[in-house]
């Protein structure tokens, strides 16, 4: 007596979803309508695809949007306090290597040293941030919460920088020199919330 | 064959089309909207191919972050539901190559539970569904539940369509057995 051969589980499914690519469709559909047991398979089988359909839909737990809306705000910032930055460092740059040259302003050059060297540091904290890339990565709300406000100190900075550009030269150099080392400590800061957070849970 | 077109949109997004063309321009009050008409879908799958819940809520995080990043790149082809289940299913599976989990291929084997009442049966195919490693349950999930073809799943898979397909037909013939379906020796 010899076992009677039946469809595999890749005919059946080939026979469930009319996929006619599958080698010997025809046959496989032939042998169907001789088979019973093989009839009772694909009836089991369109059962438990429609009960994999209706199994309940699972909800989240928690409300994602408003830790999306930040991202999105903080992202939005960060491009805008980017832009700004690069544009200020130049400016700041030409105007330092201008002065530097002139040599007639020894009072100003400890500012000066000050200024460049903070710009340097603001522009590696910078690029460690751009390199991390926080844009990616999801954050809680309370992280959130804390970079946005970092975000904003650093833009109140930016902005109260392009204020004092338009002061004459000796006047404004003091006041650039605190603001740089401020948006230093800020970025510093910024750059600690995300290592550190990115540390803690081990990426 | 195609994917399954589901007619979401217009169940859940009342006047989708005045909302996804304000949600293009940035306004938060319709990108909200989006994100309450779909997050229960794409928070569903996304658990349902992520092993634990906060992987899932994370998944759904970074997907509306997307969309909300993204929208204005959404051509409207296709139904906007249809355009997030995608983005969805990436970031989900993106999760589970970057978690590492036990993704050897092979199925976990086990005694299958004993038949019961309908109402438990469902216990028991989550049960099963669950048992399953993580590709096969996300192939099942995606092609049975979702409607994406074996060639949407393998390219986000980075794998191939018969890759996909003896995944579909191995986790059929596991969940079989551990349903107590067998009716042929």
């Amino acid at each position: 007596m010899t076992t009677p051969v039946h469809l595999t589980m890749d005919q059946l499914l080939a026979l469930r979803d009319g996929d006619r690519s599958e080698p010997a469709f025809a046959t496989a559909a032939r042998h169907l309508d001789s088979c019973a047991t093989c009839r009772a398979e694909l009836e089991a089988l369109h059962q438990r695809t429609a009960r994999l359909r209706a199994l309940a839909t699972m909800a989240p737990a928690a409300d994602q949007f408003p830790a999306i809306r930040t991202r999105l705000h903080w992202e939005q910032s960060r491009r805008r306090r980017i832009i700004s930055f690069t544009g200020m460092a130049a400016a700041a740059a030409l105007v330092i290597g201008f002065v530097g040259s002139d040599l007639v302003a020894p009072p100003t050059l400890d500012a000066e040293d000050q200024i460049a060297a903070s710009i340097s540091r603001s522009q590696a904290l910078e690029q460690t941030l751009h390199t991390w890339g926080p844009d990616d990565r999801v954050m809680d709300g309370r992280m959130a919460m804390v970079v946005i406000e970092l975000e904003d100190r650093i833009a109140d900075v930016d902005a109260r920088l392009q204020d004092v550009a338009r002061l004459q030269r000796k006047e404004r150099m003091p006041h650039e020199a605190s603001l740089w080392q401020e948006r230093v400590g800020l970025m510093n800061a910024l750059v600690d919330v995300h290592l550190t957070k990115a540390n803690n849970v081990d990426l | 064959m195609t994917t399954k077109v589901l007619t979401m949109d217009a169940m859940t997004l009342p006047d989708a089309d005045a909302v996804i063309a304000r949600a293009k321009r940035g306004d938060p009050v319709a990108l909200e909207q989006v994100y309450r008409a779909y997050s229960t879908p794409a928070y569903n799958l996304a658990r349902r191919i992520c092993r634990t819940t906060e992987d899932a809520e994370d998944v759904l995080q970074e997907t509306f972050f997307e969309v909300c990043r993204s929208i204005r790149n959404y051509r409207g082809d296709g139904s906007l539901w249809g355009w997030i289940r995608t983005i969805t299913s990436s970031k989900a599976l993106m999760r589970l190559r970057r978690n590492k989990y036990r993704d050897t291929d092979e199925l976990v084997d086990d005694i299958a539970p004993a038949r019961s009442s309908s109402p438990a049966l469902k216990m028991d195919l989550e049960n099963a569904l669950d048992r399953l490693t993580d590709t096969a349950r996300a192939v099942v999930w995606l092609h049975d539940v979702e409607g994406f073809t074996h060639e949407e799943i393998a390219t986000q898979m980075g794998k191939t369509t018969s890759f996909s397909k003896s995944q579909l037909a191995r986790a059929h013939a596991r969940l079989r057995v551990w349903l107590g379906e067998e009716s042929r020796s």
